[in-house]
């Protein structure tokens, strides 16, 4: 016996310890030179699989009932060989969805259902009490083995030495679990769903438990016993009737139980909350798992190598006793006087134990909090005031509440049961989360209702088939419910349901609530649909491995709270320090927009962002349930996105649909219809494509400077009354077209344009868009689209669709603007031809034949159409006219005015009117038309007698003829006063008069053969022209036609002339010549 | 290169593991489910404590190759030709 208090205080220094330790390793975690962050201690604390039901129940079960106990550790050794594949891949996802708990994680791939999540917590508490319970009693019993009387052990109440104090070791040993479940499980509320510190204390007991249990294995095997094989030896010899407990395949030891303990136990090391917590969540890297695959199988073999000699040698030692088989490890050191040793193996029992229930029970109250208290919270508290402080403590209530409810567990039913028996009905309920839980990793047809009523199932079944026959067997319930069934009924005996005789309980009750469970999970999936939830879920678990695109923003929230009110909500639930760190990271990687806000885009992602961070505090579903809840309250909710591209489905058909729209308006553009028409015919696409309510397509009006309804479709008339826009920043319709950027307002609650407001809420308009209409990147206008029907229309996506769309409304403008100017170009040509056209037709067909005078004359009109005019009108009387003339401007109306001028000179020159007076004449009537017509006329007209020799002349403006004087051999230039015709009314013109002789030349001309230039810029002029006429005075008219025109030709160094050009030219010739 | 001709480890575990199941239960189990001692330890197990630590290395030989293929899988994704 060692003293109470020896043991109390050493128990008391090895928490410290712990406690030290758990400490030490929260302190490195925050330097950020992690602890835990490291293989052989992930490996070491997946070893809190083996707790006092290892340390001491093994060797109990070993003693009584064989080596079927091996199963219990080889499963998990098979199973092992999976977890690169199958743990990695729940860790994977753990870690992507911020999973805090076996509960969570199977509740997030249903569909984040609360329902599933509360049902699996219940389940886990149920499950798990027997097994905390179990630990309870090893402890107590172990505490009582070294501190009491043999014959008081197990007693429920101790008299402490010296005091009359009534002393329960087990509610003792409660208590302090508790307490120390509390200080490493919930010390603080942590936004991180892991514990360094509690793994750290974790790794340290695990390696304490296996010290000491290979300790007392090496005394018993080599210091009472003469190693393996002496006492197997003396076992068999001793104990011949018992060799059975060597073999499988034995009464209590069949086949089948050996299979079902290693499926129970393959099921129990993975889905344990205790163990899914250590493996699942609390794992820092998945590559540990490599390690841990063969060194917790390793950790196993090593435990358990000394689990047969210390059970046979305690046989042999106490007279195959096996009463007390549970706690040879601790009496035979006692037995042989080595008490510290004792001491010793018992830290390691309490370690096992302390361990288990720590964890189990810090997994146990996050279920327990999030699934079952947190709805409930949220669903009662008005959500004002902080929860962090609530719901620490709530969490420290759950623990003692988990591992009181174990105490009272062991107080009504742990005394019948051995430790075994308790722990494997605690197994087989872990073993009923793996159709859910890996069924849901790899099937994607599974469904919430097929996990829900799978795990329903499978715990109804467990609590009969193994909860019942206990409770049986305590007293609790009557014994014939086993032995005849439920009322009664044969078919309905809880350990030969339905008949299923033959088989120990454990394969009876595997089978039954594999059966009950597989089955229904199986059944429901197939038959029933996944919900939406589930949908958005599904893949985050199944194709966890493959890259998943993002899914585009489907959905948008209305009344989106700002990211100050984010952080408040989550202040609420981790505390504010937490949650502006939080923030803090997930802003610093996002653009945030002129005002400080996040995009609409951005939101849903935000939104998305304070649940995951919330779920690292209190589970994936809760979380959801708060910001949904939060949202709720202030009004706000998520909305579908319109889905704009109609019944396809909008990511990656969504650039199909893209392409078809562009295509299409690209091709109402390419129709060459009228511009108006395919504006009207662009808007009724978008119409009848994104169900707009209202499209409309402004064009600046430059003269004005507004914005005006160029093609419309749905707008109402009041609407269009007020349509127009000036070019203010007032209007979104301004500001785009200013800006040119556009202008989305997804959400017309919120306008911050008190002109826009009015009209967008009388017309009912739910969200619109303004892209700018552009041209070579310069507005030109503004295509706007509104929607009365929806909210949010305008996502990402779209936007660049409209922009692109407003692209080919600005294309399809600038191609009626270059059509029409093609049009009018060829107007004008058109004009210009018909121009020529007549003013060839006006020039004299023939020239006349006149004896002793030579004539000729030529009109070369310049590029289009030319002014100049020549005429050369012989009468009867034998007198000869020659007119030259030039109109201003190059177009039909000159032409006509030409015409005119002709057609007045013809009839106006048959009576004997001197040339002065024709002018004045000419100047009186076609004044009018030439003013209204912007036009003028320069003339010279001269009027030669050839009987006499005499000219007459006159001049409107024109340039001077040249005369060469035969007599004289040199030029004159004929000039007389007159102002151009069509400058004043009544103007008296200059008449001249002059006699021409034999060898005279006389060459009328206009401005276009003196004003033709060359390359530098000098003009043909007067001088040279004269000097021409002057050598060639000789040749006929039409020959000094010809050379005068070379001669400018060579001049300008031009072929065609810049102006008309015009010459007429007369020749006194000789009687002789004429012959 | 030859890839096909490559042991396909990624799935060996599977191989594995049925293995153990079958070694692990009736009828392979019944092999050595004799009531004879061999050094004076019982065959079955002897079976047991000699096959444990036999799995337990196979385990760790699969971790060795993982830990290898992750390194080469790493080197083939930075560009380098993978030449298995």
């Amino acid at each position: 016996m060692i003293p109470v208090a020896v043991v109390t205080i050493v128990s008391l220094l090895y928490f410290g310890l712990l406690f030290a330790v758990a400490y030490y390793a929260d302190w490195r975690k925050q330097q950020g030179r992690s602890l835990v962050d490291n293989p052989t201690v992930y490996t070491l604390s997946l070893a809190i699989y083996c707790t006092s039901w290892t340390y001491y129940g093994s060797v109990g079960r070993a003693a009584s009932t064989g080596i079927d106990f091996l199963a219990i550790y080889l499963g998990p050794t098979l199973i092992a060989f999976s977890w690169w594949f199958l743990l990695r891949k729940i860790v994977r996802v753990s870690k992507e969805q911020k999973i805090v708990s076996i509960a969570d994680f199977i509740s997030s791939r249903y569909g984040q259902s609360a329902k599933l999540g509360a049902v699996v917590t219940i389940f886990a508490v149920l499950g798990i009490m027997p097994y905390i319970a179990l630990q309870l009693k090893a402890v107590a019993r172990t505490f009582d083995l070294l501190s009491f009387p043999l014959d008081s052990v197990g007693a429920a109440f101790h008299t402490l030495p010296n005091t009359d104090l009534n002393f329960d070791t087990a509610f003792a040993v409660t208590l302090i679990l508790s307490l120390f479940g509390v200080l490493f499980g919930a010390r603080t509320l942590d936004a991180s769903e892991r514990h360094e510190g509690l793994v750290a204390a974790i790794a340290l007991e695990s390696l304490v438990k296996v010290v000491a249990f290979v300790t007392v294995g090496l005394f018993v095997t080599y210091g009472i016993f003469d190693g393996f094989g002496d006492i197997f030896r003396s076992f068999v010899e001793t104990f011949p009737e018992r060799r059975d407990l060597l073999r499988l395949d034995t009464p209590g030891n069949s086949y089948i139980h050996w299979f079902s303990m290693t499926f129970i136990a393959m099921m129990a090391v993975m889905f344990l909350p205790r163990q899914f917590h250590v493996m699942v969540i609390e794992n820092c890297r998945e590559e540990h798992i490599r390690k841990a695959m063969w060194g917790f199988p390793a950790y196993l073999f090593v435990i358990n190598l000394f689990v047969i000699p210390i059970a046979f040698g305690g046989l042999l030692h106490f007279d195959g006793d096996t009463r007390l088989a549970d706690y040879f490890v601790l009496t035979m050191p006692l037995q042989q006087g080595h008490a510290w040793l004792a001491l010793f193996v018992f830290i390691g029992g309490f370690s096992a134990a302390a361990g288990m229930v720590m964890i189990s029970s810090v997994a146990l109250a996050t279920m327990i909090l999030n699934h079952l208290i947190m709805p409930v919270i949220l669903k009662v508290n008005p959500g004002s005031r902080s929860l962090s402080g609530l719901l620490i403590n709530l969490k420290r209530l759950a623990i003692f509440t988990v591992i009181f409810l174990g105490y009272l567990y062991y107080r009504l039913l742990g005394e019948t049961a051995a430790l075994v028996n308790i722990g494997l009905i605690s197994f087989v309920a872990a073993s009923q989360f793996a159709p859910a839980l890996i069924g849901g990793l790899y099937w994607r047809r599974a469904t919430r209702r097929g996990a829900m009523v799978g795990l329903i199932a499978g715990f109804v079944l467990w609590f009969y088939t193994l909860i019942v026959p206990s409770f049986v067997q305590s007293g609790w319930l009557p014994g014939n419910l086993v032995e005849q069934g439920l009322f009664g009924l044969a078919l309905l005996k809880p350990t030969a349901l339905f008949g299923l005789a033959g088989f120990d309980i454990w394969s009876h009750a595997l089978f039954w609530t594999m059966f009950g469970n597989i089955g229904s999970f199986v059944a429901l999936s197939l038959v029933t649909e996944p919900d939406t939830d589930e949908n958005r879920q599904v893949g985050k678990f199944v194709d966890v491995y493959q890259k998943r695109e993002e899914p585009t923003q489907k959905t948008r929230i209305s009344r989106a709270p700002s990211i100050v009110e984010f952080v408040e909500l989550m202040a609420k639930f981790i505390g504010e320090k937490q949650a502006h760190a939080a923030i803090a990271g997930y802003v610093g990687e996002r653009e945030i927009n002129a005002h400080g806000s996040l995009s609409e885009q951005e939101v849903p992602k935000l939104k998305h962002f304070t649940e995951l961070t919330l779920a690292g505090s209190v589970g994936s579903a809760p979380a959801r349930i708060i910001v949904e809840n939060y949202l709720a309250a202030r009004g706000s909710h998520m909305e579908d996105v319109f889905d704009i591209f109609g019944s396809v489905s909008i990511s990656r058909s969504a650039s199909r649909e893209q392409l078809g729209v562009l295509y299409e308006t690209a091709r109402v553009i390419a129709s060459g219809n009228d511009l108006q028409l395919i504006l009207d015919e662009i808007l009724q696409l978008f119409t009848d494509q994104f169900k707009f309510d209202l499209c409309v397509i402004r064009i600046l009006d430059e003269e004005r400077q507004t914005l005006t309804v160029r093609s419309h479709h749905g707008m109402t008339s009041e609407h269009f009354g007020e349509s127009e826009r000036n070019l203010s920043m007032e209007t979104f319709i301004g500001e785009a077209f200013l800006t040119n950027q556009i202008a989305v307002v997804n959400d017309s609650d919120f306008i911050n344009k008190p002109k826009t407001k009015e009209i967008i809420h009388r017309e009912g308009i739910l969200s619109f868009a303004h892209a700018p209409i552009t041209i070579e990147g310069e507005s030109i206008g503004v295509l706007s689209a509104f929607s009365r029907s929806a909210k949010g229309i305008f996502t990402e996506e779209f936007t660049e669709l409209f922009k692109s769309l407003a692209g080919l409304v600005g294309i399809a403008w600038r191609n009626a603007e270059q059509t029409n100017r093609l049009i009018t170009a060829r107007e004008q040509q058109r004009e210009l031809a018909i121009a020529k056209d007549i003013q060839l037709g006006l020039l004299p067909s023939r020239i006349p034949a006149v004896p002793n005078v030579s004539l000729a004359g030529i009109c070369l009109p310049a590029k289009d159409v030319g002014g100049d005019y020549y005429d050369i009108l012989l009468h009867d009387n034998g007198r000869l006219d020659l007119v030259v003339a030039d109109v201003s401007g190059h177009n039909i109306g000159a032409a006509l005015i030409m015409a005119e001028t002709r057609s007045m000179l013809r009839s106006r020159s048959q009576i004997d009117i001197r040339p002065v007076q024709l002018l004045a004449e000419l100047n009186q009537v076609l004044y009018e038309d030439l003013t209204r017509a912007e036009l003028f006329i320069t003339m010279f007209y001269v009027q030669y007698e050839p009987s006499s020799g005499r000219a007459l002349y006159a001049s409107a403006g024109h340039s001077p003829p040249v005369l060469y004087r035969a007599a004289s051999k040199d030029c004159i230039l004929l000039d007389a006063e007159g102002l151009i015709i069509g400058v004043k009314r009544d103007f008296p013109y200059e008449g001249q008069q002059i006699s021409l002789d034999t060898g005279d030349v006389l060459l009328l001309y206009t401005d276009g053969i003196i004003e033709a230039s060359n390359d530098k810029g000098e003009f043909f002029g007067e001088q040279r022209l004269m000097g021409l006429v002057m050598e060639n005075h000789r040749l006929g008219a039409q020959e000094m036609i010809e050379v005068i025109i070379q001669q400018v030709r060579l001049f300008s160094g031009h072929h065609h002339f810049q102006d008309d050009v015009s010459l007429v030219v007369m020749q006194i010739e000789t009687p002789e010549t004429a012959i | 290169m030859r890839k096909n001709r490559r042991l396909p480890w990624r799935d060996a575990w599977f191989i594995w593991f049925f293995l153990g199941v079958v070694m692990l239960n009736y009828p392979f189990l019944s092999i050595f489910n004799k009531d004879i001692l061999i050094f004076d330890i019982p065959l079955m197990l002897l079976y047991f404590f000699i096959g444990w630590p036999v799995s337990i290395l196979v385990i760790y030989l699969f971790s060795i190759y993982l830990g290898r293929k992750g390194q080469v899988d790493t080197t083939a994704e930075n560009g380098t030709e993978r030449t298995g």
